[in-house]
């Protein structure tokens, strides 16, 4: 029965687009801790105000797909992951308030931007942590979790959130570049060139504690080993090309390259987590709803989706070009 | 004290989901709202009605963002307090809340931006159309929504095989007993909740003597809308209570503050009670004679059932179901008076005029929210002890976490949610204080569909004259 590899992959389409849209407006939420000056800041907030909402909503879409089409992994996943989930929402939360409670008193600006920032980083951490404790593996016994709400707390999971929160740095810088004006061309530069050489030995850290934590993962390598490596190739690319286009003129190419490399990433994450929902523990097939809820769900997806695809772009080519100095007209 | 995690998951969802539940309600009935009068607007050219649409836009702004940052808390919440439940309702309600992201929540995202901010860029009727669509999207939303908690009040086809459910009829799952009555009834309940902000908002002016032609405007438009609103709102509540009293018994015992079989004959209508639920009496009862009678059986000498018809273990708390429900019927009672007195001073010309009127419109302000509020106390806690009534009990359905744990993250949300809510009304009373007129009145918007697909170049050259020449 193939319905649930569908289902999945709609979860995964839908994951791969948040991780890339609020990707890069949680790296401008990070990005605002580096900038001193209140007008850049300004500025660069106005770069995501208008699309932030759409691009959170793909959160919501991946996690209900979950709840609809996966309800045992679900079940299994929220408590598994309650603090680091509880302390993304909340972060999530006091970021989202801040578009609007920033604009509303110039005097208290700067500590809602603290917040903002700082609810950006806590939000793009803890989903790092949540990926290693997925990769380390979870408790699962009889169809519920078995282990104890501290489990996804060690050094690798760790290590994932602070991966995490580069590569949303790097997504981020290169918004700024394509869509901020030329005040920011510098700031942008600086930043991807610290943050590409972290990223990398980030990554690479995280990549070998994975072997270690868990072992599976050669076992993956040997079946998929030229689709992982093919998509390793492609990060290893796009971070070169990432890392020259910076000092070059293209507003456009520093952002793509960034998309192309957390790409490639979410892509390897998707195969070594298949054909599990819950990685290495539940598979697809085992946790999957009853025949009627999947296909309810893919059917609403295959004629909303492309429709939600097409006022999301226009909703984006409406706010197209560079940002205004003085921020959106009300 | 030993801290029970039932209790507290419970506390935890019923904290975060009243708190979420004031927003969209403000939300559903000012989107709509702000769509009429937008549409006012370009058809009457009266710029009274754009200043009402921008100073409403700005605590729509904030009320829509508090929403969906504390509704994400939710989607996930299911699962974080009520892993059991998620795992059994999952086929059923998730599909649903899939479609509602899917058809609502995009929607509104997509033309929130745009509403907000797009009035230069995409010109009037596109903008216009954007409102529509945030509106429409807030409309989606209430009803997948009203759709699946209406499953969990009054579940219908599916099956439970092996542990797991399974649905066998969508259309029976989506268009289950009770949906089609408590969808209209929470939609009537946010435009009220908008109309008494909106009203309330301009007697505020009125009694000041400040911004007196939108002042007079938005009573007018207020008011209005709430006369025809509370009388539809009579009328499927009345429906609806049939319904439920048909499809959750023990709900409506536990809300007309009975405990015996059959209560006296003629049946008082109680309006406070001092429940006892160990010993199934009430130590205390103050009502109107007759009235029971009258009202629940429409004769003079009929009786009501009480909760004891329903077995004990069975039985939701009498006194949150009893107030929920008192709370909500008592503000609709003095939201119809109010409407009815508008009418008669609006007949006599003197509704702009009458000092006491306009004081009682300032006090009525935020009562829909406080009715939506306690109707859905009403709802909720009528359920108990069942989280899906007669098929999963809440005590059943709670996560493997440790009581501890729930109780940190529910302080946590507590000290969190307070400071939106603090920042909210600062900010509010704020914009309400400044007045309408600050907000520049006037909008110069050019073109339609042809200016958003206008040529790139025109951009660089409005960003050159905007940017100091930057380019």
């Amino acid at each position: 029965m193939s319905t649930p590899l569908f289902s999945a992959c709609f979860a995964a389409f839908a994951l791969m687009l948040y991780v890339l849209l609020d990707g890069f407006d949680l790296g401008v939420g990070i990005l605002l801790l580096f900038e001193r000056s209140e007008q850049v800041r300004d500025h660069m907030m106005d770069s995501i105000t208008p699309t932030w909402d759409g691009n959170e909503t793909w959160l919501i879409m991946a996690g209900v797909v979950l709840l609809a089409a996966f309800p045992i992994a679900y079940g299994i996943l929220m408590p598994a992951l309650y603090i680091p989930l509880i302390a993304m929402l909340m972060a999530l939360g006091l970021r989202g308030v801040c578009f609007e409670f920033r604009s509303q008193i110039k005097s208290l600006r700067r500590r809602w931007d603290i917040a903002f920032a700082a609810g950006s980083a806590i939000a793009a951490t803890m989903q790092g942590i949540i990926l290693g404790a997925l990769l380390q593996g979870i408790d699962v016994r009889d169809g519920a979790f078995a282990g104890h709400v501290s489990d996804f707390f060690t050094p690798y999971s760790l290590t994932c959130g602070v991966t995490v929160l580069a590569a949303y740095a790097v997504l981020g810088a290169g918004w700024l570049r394509y869509k901020g004006s030329e005040i920011l061309h510098s700031f942008s530069a600086r930043a991807i060139a610290v943050l590409i050489p972290l990223f990398a030995l980030l990554f690479g850290l995280a990549s070998v504690l994975s072997l270690h934590v868990q072992p599976a993962i050669f076992g993956i390598w040997q079946q998929h080993g030229i689709l992982l490596g093919t998509l390793g190739l492609m990060m290893v690319l796009s971070a070169l090309w990432l890392a020259s286009a910076g000092r070059r003129h293209s507003d456009l190419s520093p952002f793509v390259a960034a998309l192309l490399m957390v790409a490639a990433g979410v892509a390897g994450l998707s195969v070594i987590a298949y054909p599990n929902i819950v990685p290495f523990r539940v598979s697809l097939w085992d946790a999957a709803s009853s025949r009627l809820s999947q296909i309810f769900v893919l059917v609403g997806a295959c004629a909303v989706t492309p429709v939600v695809l097409g006022y999301s772009f226009f909703a984006y080519w409406v706010f197209r070009g560079k940002t205004p100095r003085k921020g959106w007209d009300l | 004290m030993r801290l029970d995690p039932a209790i507290l998951a419970r506390t935890q969802f019923a904290f975060t989901v009243s708190f979420h539940i004031i927003f969209p309600t403000m939300s559903i009935g000012l989107a709509g709202f702000l769509a009429i009068v937008e549409g006012l607007w370009l058809k009457t050219k009266d710029e009274v009605y754009l200043r009402i649409y921008r100073f409403w836009l700005s605590i729509f702004a904030m009320g829509f963002g508090i929403g969906v940052v504390t509704g994400i808390v939710l989607s996930f919440e299911f699962g974080l307090g009520f892993a059991r439940f998620s795992q059994l309702a999952g086929p059923a309600i998730g599909p649903m809340i899939a479609l509602e992201v899917l058809t609502s929540f995009f929607l509104e995202a997509g033309f929130l931006g745009i509403m907000l901010f797009g009035m230069h860029r995409v010109g009037k009727k596109l903008h216009f159309l954007a409102t529509c669509m945030v509106a429409l999207g807030t409309l989606l939303s209430a009803s997948w929504i009203l759709s699946a908690n209406s499953w969990m009040q009054t579940p219908d086809g599916v099956q439970v095989k092996d542990g797991r459910l399974v649905v066998i009829n969508w259309w029976h799952v989506v268009h289950n007993p009770s949906w089609l009555y408590r969808l209209p009834h929470m939609i009537a309940a946010a435009y009220l909740t908008a109309s008494f902000l909106v009203a309330g908002v301009g007697a505020y002016y009125l009694l000041k003597g400040r911004h007196l032609p939108f002042a007079r405007r938005s009573v007018l438009l207020g008011t209005t809308m709430a006369s025809v609103l509370i009388a539809g709102q009579v009328f499927i509540g009345d429906i609806l209570y049939g319904t439920m009293l048909k499809h959750q018994p023990s709900k409506m015992q536990a809300a007309e503050g009975f405990w015996e079989k059959q209560s006296p004959s003629p049946a008082p209508y109680y309006w406070v009670i001092v429940p006892d639920q160990k010993q199934q009496r009430n130590r205390f009862a103050l009502g109107i004679p007759y009235l029971g009678s009258i009202w629940l059986t429409h004769s003079l000498h009929g009786r009501v059932d009480g909760l004891k018809n329903t077995p004990s273990d069975l039985q939701p708390r009498m006194a949150m179901v009893f107030y929920g429900f008192r709370v909500m019927y008592g503000i609709a009672i003095v939201m119809f008076g109010v409407a009815s007195a508008g009418l008669w001073l609006r007949w006599k010309r003197r509704l702009f005029t009458t000092p006491w009127f306009l004081k009682v419109l300032v006090v009525m302000t935020p009562s829909g929210i406080l009715a939506t509020l306690s109707g859905w106390y009403l709802a909720e806690t009528g359920r108990q002890p069942w989280v899906i009534f007669g098929l999963l009990r809440t005590a059943d359905a709670v996560s493997p976490v440790p009581a501890k744990t729930l109780l940190s993250t529910l302080i946590a949300f507590a000290c969190l949610y307070a400071i939106f809510l603090t920042a909210f009304l600062i900010f509010v009373r704020r914009i309400i204080r400044r007045g309408p007129e600050e907000i520049g009145a006037q909008a110069e918007a050019s073109g339609s569909l042809k200016n958003v697909f206008r040529p790139w170049v025109m951009d660089k050259a409005t960003l050159e004259t905007t940017d100091g020449g930057a380019q």
